[in-house]
């Protein structure tokens, strides 16, 4: 408790360092306009009724969640102020007094309340329900102070409460009222920097500052969200001057937008490269020693120099840089196709074999050429990978099957081991082609466990598991590219979501 | 007359009918929305609850009866994605693709008659192998890379015309020249080779021969007859300056309705494909029905019905 104060204190210090910092550059441009490009347009702007990263993008705008990420990706306060947990099945948080949502309603633990008791409703429909499923009931204890409850321990809730979760955004209880809820997912009212000014449907989203935000008044005046998709339209709007940021621009075409009038910021994603493997069928996948042997074939950081300019984040196991309990010292298999194949001949597999390699095309930046440059390698120790490409659409089909059949690239993110071991490598997970008791048993303790130096160290036997297991080929962390306009200011979050509060030319 | 109206527009409920079976069947086939709506951590439990809640696990046969019994209501259901009905979302685009759409059929015949007649009148000249070149070329060009090459011209070369959007005359332009290529190619063609044959006709010479003027000959008597197999082109070409708007829309971030479908299939996003689909089908159909109405004004001898 004494611990997340005296980081509040901190974190308050910086926002208003930063603050006093920020007037300088606003000043340089007056009447500032941001334009940003994204592939596609807001769905709704009710932020429990979507499920797309370019809709959250603008809500993120116009709402607040109770909890944020600052900078360095830290969880950080927002609309709560402070939290701790009173018993394991209790998340007590201190909420932010004096804010207003964008129409004069007051925030308080009655607005939290209804927010979550809105999106929990099965009838209701949340797309991103999974996110806050573990939340039992919210309490109001007082007007600025509220009670979550669970039924379990739940170690990650602050990452079921950040922006990311998209309906853990604060909504105003009278004003969702109206009609049902179309006034909000029309007209949108939130706490957050920026006020909604005009939608038109795959044209623009247009906003303005909030001057009275309670975390300041954001520097850029005006902020126009456009969707497009065509990745040559979107370099050639930055190009123009048509916008000010583009994002997901490929690693191609990063040397052309540096310099002139436009810059390129990036930063590794969240995001999880790697090969899993299904060891439920009877491969030579089920041998510890083939998964090791195709971890010892691949050469990763080739592939990340030649396909993606050595940009993102080499990873050591599956799970992100910068996720809970993740160890700098941690080491991926080396690049070794000799004792690749050692171990394959010890297998029995001295003359390779032959397995199929699933997954998508295009869904996530290089995904088909770094899954070819793969079976490229792996066909050099003798492995023959068959790559199946499948439509999106069949790809959910067959995984609701269980139909992954040997090796796949899945993709995948999550912040905590909770979040990313537990589906997809504890036994009868939808996610999950592998079974080890032992490990079970330390994922289960992981997911039970609140303190946070415990589950560190119960984490820390699970990853010498998966080390050993080879359960995964861990690769990288991509890295999302975004080509800005020269005089803007703005840093990228690894989780993809954009934010303006700190954004100035 | 009024029989001919009553079996088209039979024959266009049957069409529109099939039409429908057609889009709801095939596009359910690749599987539903449920597991591409939710996040990709959500359990199997949560797809099943939600494709429950979607009433996606009912039998095909049964969605298909609730859909078509409230399609005749005028009821194309609500757009999964947008939580707002499905044929308003279609509807509400329509005036920016008719936009475009009028941009570059105008474009077309306003480039393609004069060609056509020009080439027609001079056979062998060098404007009428100009006008060969001309539509071997739109015919052979992807839309796409002409597209994409119009941009880095235009826009990220000279800055001269805005790359995306709608707004101005500015925004109109690459978009419609990209969708007339095809059109203006296709019309340059056939108009040529018929004015050609027609010229040739029996009634030409005969006009030739009483003195009759070669420009009254070719503007009046030859281009009224060679208008009727254009004609039916021309009205191919208004659904083909529809569909071919998906990929213009796209590259150009038009906001129309082929965006809308792109994205609507893109998302499995049933109800705003068959909407989509559907208004496609109605707006052939009607086309398709006025062609057949104007040759009669053309051409007095189609005008007694059977």
């Amino acid at each position: 408790m004494r611990d997340i104060l005296r980081r509040n204190f901190v974190t308050g210090a910086l926002g208003v360092a930063t603050m006093a910092l920020l007037p300088l550059g606003a000043v340089a441009q007056n009447a500032s306009t941001i334009v940003i490009a994204q592939a596609a347009d807001a769905y709704s702007m009710d932020p429990a009724k979507h499920s797309a990263f370019p809709t959250a993008n603008v809500l993120f705008q116009i709402y607040d969640g109770l909890v944020s990420q600052d900078e360095k990706g830290n969880i950080a306060p927002a609309l709560a102020t402070s939290w701790s947990n009173p018993d394991p099945l209790t998340w007590r948080f201190k909420l932010r007094e004096g804010v207003k949502f964008h129409n004069g309603e007051a925030f308080n633990a009655a607005a939290v309340k209804h927010t979550f008791d809105r999106a929990l409703d099965p009838n209701f429909k949340a797309p991103y329900y999974s996110r806050i499923s573990q939340i039992k009931a919210v309490n109001v204890v007082d007007d600025y102070t509220i009670d979550i409850k669970t039924e379990k321990p739940f170690p990650t809730m602050l990452l079921s409460l950040y922006e990311a979760s998209f309906p853990a955004l604060i909504v105003p209880p009278g004003y969702t009222a109206q009609n049902n809820g179309a006034d909000l997912a029309a007209k949108p009212v939130g706490t957050g920097p920026y006020r909604f000014v005009e939608w038109k449907k795959d044209e623009r989203v247009v906003l303005e500052a909030n001057p009275d935000y309670w975390g300041g008044k954001p520097a850029i005046n005006k902020v126009i969200f456009r969707p497009i998709k065509e990745t040559r339209t979107r370099i050639a709007e930055l190009k123009s001057d048509g916008v000010d940021i583009a994002v997901d621009i490929p690693p191609e075409d990063i040397s052309s937008l540096e310099g002139g009038d436009t810059k390129i910021v990036s930063v590794p994603s969240e995001f999880l490269y790697f090969l899993a493997f299904d060891t439920t069928r009877d491969t030579p996948l089920k041998d510890k020693r083939v998964r090791q042997a195709i971890n010892y074939a691949v050469d990763v950081d080739a592939i990340q120099k030649a396909l993606l300019n050595g940009m993102g984040t080499r990873i050591a196991l599956t799970l992100p840089s910068n996720a809970f309990g993740y160890d700098p010292t941690w080491k991926a298999y080396p690049y070794d196709p000799a004792k690749a194949k050692a171990l394959l001949a010890e297998a029995g597999y001295p003359n390779g074999f032959t397995i199929p390699l699933m997954t998508r095309k295009g869904r996530y930046m290089k995904d088909s050429e770094i899954v070819e440059a793969t079976a490229g390698f792996l066909s050099k120790v003798g492995i023959k990978a068959n790559i199946q490409y499948l439509e999106p659409g069949v790809w959910g089909q067959v995984s609701e099957k269980k139909g992954r059949e040997g090796i796949t690239f899945p993709g995948w993110s999550g912040r905590d081991p909770n979040l990313v071991w537990a589906p997809l490598l504890h036994t009868g997970e939808y996610q999950s082609y592998y079974s080890n008791p032992e490990l079970d048993k330390l994922l289960d303790a992981g997911a039970a466990t609140i303190d946070q130096a415990e589950r560190k160290g119960i984490y820390e036997k699970a990853a010498a598991i998966i080390k050993e297991e080879a359960t995964h080929l861990p690769m990288i962390q991509p890295p999302l590219i975004y080509g800005l306009d020269k005089k803007l200011s703005w840093t990228p979050r690894p989780d993809g979501m954009i934010d303006l509060r700190k954004a100035h030319f | 007359m009024a029989n001919f109206l009553v079996s088209r527009l039979l024959y266009a409920a049957v069409v529109l009918l099939g039409v429908s079976i057609a889009v709801f069947f095939l596009i359910r086939i690749g599987g539903d929305p449920s597991a591409l709506f939710l996040p990709p951590e959500a359990s199997i439990e949560d797809i099943q609850r939600f494709r429950h809640l979607m009433g996606f696990d009912r039998p095909l046969i049964v969605q298909y009866w609730d859909f078509l019994s409230r399609a005749l209501g005028g009821d194309f259901g609500m757009s999964l994605r947008y939580e707002q009905p499905a044929m308003q979302l279609v509807l509400e685009r329509v005036p920016a693709t008719l936009q475009l759409g009028g941009a570059a059929f105008v474009l077309s015949i306003v480039l393609a008659v004069p060609l056509a007649i020009l080439a027609a009148a001079n056979r062998g000249s060098a404007i009428d192998r100009a006008s060969l070149l001309i539509s071997l070329i739109g015919q052979s060009f992807p839309a796409f890379w002409l597209a994409i090459m119009l941009i880095l011209l235009f826009s990220e070369t000279w800055h001269v015309l805005p790359p995306s959007g709608r707004g101005g005359w500015q925004n109109l332009v690459m978009p419609a020249i990209v969708l007339a290529t095809y059109s203006t190619a296709i019309i340059t063609r056939l108009l040529r080779s018929s004015m050609i044959e027609v010229l040739q006709s029996d009634y030409v010479r005969t006009a030739r021969g009483k003195g009759v003027r070669e420009s009254r000959i070719v503007l009046s008597h030859a281009l009224r007859n060679a208008a009727i197999p254009t004609l039916t082109v021309i009205g191919l070409q208004v659904g083909a300056l529809l569909g071919g708007a998906v990929i213009t829309e796209e590259v150009f971030a038009y906001p129309g309705i082929g965006r809308l479908a792109i994205q609507a299939i893109a998302n499995r996003d049933f109800t705003v494909v068959q909407a989509f689909v559907l208004f496609m089908a109605a707006v052939i159909v009607v086309i398709n029905l006025l062609v057949d109405l104007s040759y009669g004004l053309l051409d007095p001898r189609l005008r007694k019905g059977k």
